[in-house]
């Protein structure tokens, strides 16, 4: 799993890379907090190469989206492929997040 | 016994009757001869006493005349003339007692064809003073008949004499008057005693002299004799009947009859003979068809041993569910079937001989050794029957030949390859129900160096393949309707068990016919292929310890499975996302942190469906317990965790917690 992170002015993009899967979304732990930071402005991300999510994974989801809420940033789910986008389908999280193709 | 006792009674009273016959005839004759016997003895007498009393009245007439006995000729020829019996009269003096006459005088009146003439034959010559005829009257003083004699002096005929002595005035005997009586009609009254045919008379003089003599032509054969002495003259009369002539009728009568009882009896010794002999037939008969009878029976087991009869043929094997039923329309038959595991194959087969009975069945056995042999050493059903057809058209001289069917079913896939040889094709059950499609093939038996194709099909989980005989669809009713590929389709109705579809069918046909005679053999052979659990390829395990770090091997065991089962992408990351989530409750709650514990996942993989069984001796932790999450809450109000539980409710179609023996066993299913 990669977790790629750069930042162009007000926008920061995660690169989604692989499988987010539990192990997985433990090692992204400290990602997650830089990108906290950075809830305020706007997150995208860019799930193009993201090819599993677990419930640990959608925790992250939700954790910056929470993050994004109290900051008053956006967080905006691009390119997700229709596997995972099922899985946001099934746990509402469609509903949360805005979606970019 | 009884015919012979009546047949007896049947001869004994033939012969009680023949003796009757006989004594009666006997007695007829006897009186018949003895009453024509007296009446010639009558006629004779009469004449005898005629001539006597004109020779004895004559004789006192003489003695008067002794002084001129000149005149006595001529009284002795007034005496002739009146008398044409008597051939020859004289009187013959006593020796000189006539003067002047000689010694010797006897004038004598012969009857000579030129008329009565006299002369004197009195001589040296004929010195008759010796003779019985004049002695026995001279010393007597009786009548005298002599012995007949052939008289050579006068008539020239036999005569016989009577004479009678002639007495002088003093009493004295002078001389002997005599007649000479011709015989001939003796002869003639005597020969006309005949009282049968084959008989005849006879006169003998008393020194044995015949006067009355048989024809010489008649020989009578066993004579009976009748016998009369005439005792004026000591002659004996005889009557002679041929006993032949007289039982002749009655002997050719009771012949007749004898031979016509005999016959009778021949002909009712016969009919018995017959009728025995008929019977023994008829009860040899009884006895070779009963021993036939046995013998099929026996044969029958044997047939029936070849056959394999005992259900559930493989006990010990939950993937396949078989049963077969054979009922041949006489006691051995045409049809087979066989079936056995070899390698875990199953390899089977049906066929129907042409004809039936007797001959059909050997040609049944044979064909059954054959397919086992045969398949012994091939697995290839094409290759099966190619073979089996050389074989078989090489020794058929019969000219029989087998519809056949025969399958290879890998019990292990449930990949079925099969090759059919002018059979019905089977029916395949599965979730709906279809004839399954066969090249036709020519039967068994009728041209060798055939290549028989072989076909193959995949048998899933709960399929069946049901096989039949036409004695099935061509079950007849006494309205010769048949039976029918229709009414068998539907009576193949719902999944139900092997044996259960049989008794349907034979209850349906039973209920069809309706008793008619069962016309041709009947055999139905169903397969039901229940391979779900195959532990070596469907039933996957893994067994993790409660590290978060092992989770992706979840990953990589849903992948084998998705691969094994062809499962689309989507439906693999499902599966793997609802594995992942309970694997991890049970990583995270239910061991203790820092403990070391082991979760064990199982995977059954079914033909509609997949399982996880997720199992770990952690405390108990019943993850369905947890309430569903709220997934129409806002971004604010949302909590952060809860989803795993939620997600694997939603992926799976079944969700179940148990906790055994110290374990926490959660078991969930998808449909697939």
């Amino acid at each position: 799993m990669e977790f790629n992170i750069s930042t162009q002015g007000a926008v920061t993009t995660a690169k989604l890379i692989g499988r987010l899967d539990t192990p997985a979304a433990q090692e992204c732990a400290p990602a997650l907090e830089a990108l906290q930071e950075k809830a305020g402005g706007t997150i995208i991300l860019d799930c193009k190469q993201l090819t599993y999510i677990s419930s640990s994974g959608l925790r992250i989801f939700l954790t910056l989206r929470k993050a994004a809420v109290a900051k008053g940033g956006k967080v905006i789910v691009r390119s997700i492929c229709p596997d995972i986008r099922n899985v946001f389908v099934m746990t509402g999280f469609l509903n949360l997040f805005e979606m970019e193709d | 016994m009884l015919v012979l006792i009546a047949a007896v009674l049947l001869e004994v009273i033939g012969l009680v009757q023949y003796y009757y016959s006989r004594k009666a005839l006997r007695e007829e004759a006897d009186s018949r001869a003895q009453s024509e016997m007296v009446a010639t003895q009558l006629r004779m007498e009469n004449t005898f006493i005629t001539v006597e009393n004109s020779a004895g009245g004559l004789s006192w007439v003489f003695t008067d005349k002794l002084d001129t006995p000149d005149e006595i000729p001529e009284i002795i020829r007034l005496l002739m003339e009146n008398n044409p019996i008597i051939a020859n009269g004289f009187i013959a003096y006593a020796p000189d007692y006539l003067p002047g006459k000689g010694h010797w005088y006897e004038p004598v009146v012969s009857r000579l064809p030129e008329g009565l003439v006299l002369h004197q034959v009195g001589s040296a010559d004929h010195d008759y003073f010796a003779e019985p005829w004049y002695q026995v009257p001279m010393e007597s003083g009786k009548g005298y008949w002599s012995e007949p004699y052939f008289d050579k002096d006068g008539v020239r005929k036999l005569v016989v004499t009577f004479s009678v002595p002639v007495y002088a005035p003093t009493g004295e005997r002078v001389a002997v008057f005599g007649v000479d009586m011709e015989l001939d009609w003796l002869n003639d009254l005597v020969s006309k005693v005949r009282p049968y045919e084959d008989s005849y008379s006879t006169l003998v003089s008393r020194e044995g002299q015949l006067i009355a003599s048989p024809p010489e032509t008649l020989e009578v054969k066993k004579p009976m004799r009748y016998e009369t002495m005439i005792e004026r003259t000591g002659w004996r009369m005889a009557v002679v009947i041929s006993e032949d002539a007289l039982y002749g009728q009655i002997n050719k009568v009771s012949t007749l009859v004898l031979i016509l009882q005999v016959l009778g009896l021949l002909l009712l010794i016969l009919i018995i003979l017959r009728t025995a002999r008929s019977q023994r037939r008829l009860e040899k008969a009884k006895e070779a068809r009963s021993r036939i009878e046995s013998e099929l029976t026996i044969a029958r087991g044997i047939q029936m041993s070849m056959i394999p009869k005992i259900f559930p043929p493989f006990p010990e094997r939950s993937d396949i569910d078989i049963y077969a039923t054979i009922v041949p329309a006489k006691e051995v038959g045409g049809d087979l079937y066989d079936f056995y595991i070899r390698d875990d194959k199953m390899y089977f087969c049906i066929g129907d001989v042409s004809g039936k009975g007797v001959p059909a069945s050997l040609v049944m056995a044979v064909t059954r050794s054959l397919f086992r042999t045969v398949s012994a050493h091939e697995k290839s059903p094409g290759r099966i029957v190619t073979e089996m057809n050389n074989s078989m058209s090489d020794m058929n001289e019969s000219n029989m030949f087998v519809t056949f069917f025969c399958g290879v079913l890998d019990l292990a896939t449930g990949h079925l390859r099969y090759c059919n040889a002018g059979h019905n094709a089977p029916v395949i059950l599965n979730t709906g129900k279809s004839l399954l499609p066969v090249t036709a093939n020519i039967p068994l038996g009728i041209m060798p160096g055939m290549v028989f194709q072989e076909q193959e099909i995949d048998m899933r989980y709960d399929d069946a393949i049901f096989l039949y005989t036409d004695g099935l669809t061509e079950a007849e009713n006494i309205r010769h309707e048949l039976f029918g590929e229709e009414r068998m389709m539907e009576a193949l109705t719902g999944l139900k068990g092997s044996r259960e579809h049989l008794e349907i069918m034979q209850k349906e046909v039973a209920l069809f016919v309706d008793g008619a005679p069962q016309s041709d053999d009947l055999t139905m052979l169903i397969i039901h292929f229940l391979n779900d659990v195959q532990p070596s390829q469907e039933e996957r395990h893994l067994l993790i310890h409660n590290d978060i770090q092992q989770i992706p091997q979840l990953a990589e065991f849903v992948e084998t499975i998705a691969e094994e089962k062809k499962l689309d992408h989507a439906l693999t990351l499902n599966l793997n996302l609802a594995l992942e989530e309970a694997v991890t409750n049970v990583i995270m709650y239910a061991y203790p942190e820092g403990t070391d514990g082991l979760v064990d996942i199982e995977a059954i993989i079914r033909k509609d469906s997949l399982s996880f069984v997720i199992s770990d001796s952690g405390q108990p932790f019943d993850p369905t317990a947890t309430p569903d999450a709220d997934i129409s809450l806002g971004v604010t109000e949302r909590p952060i965790g809860g989803l795993g539980i939620y997600l694997v409710r939603n992926i799976m179609d079944s969700v179940s917690y148990e906790r055994t023996d110290g374990k926490n066993i959660l078991t969930m299913t998808k449909n697939i």
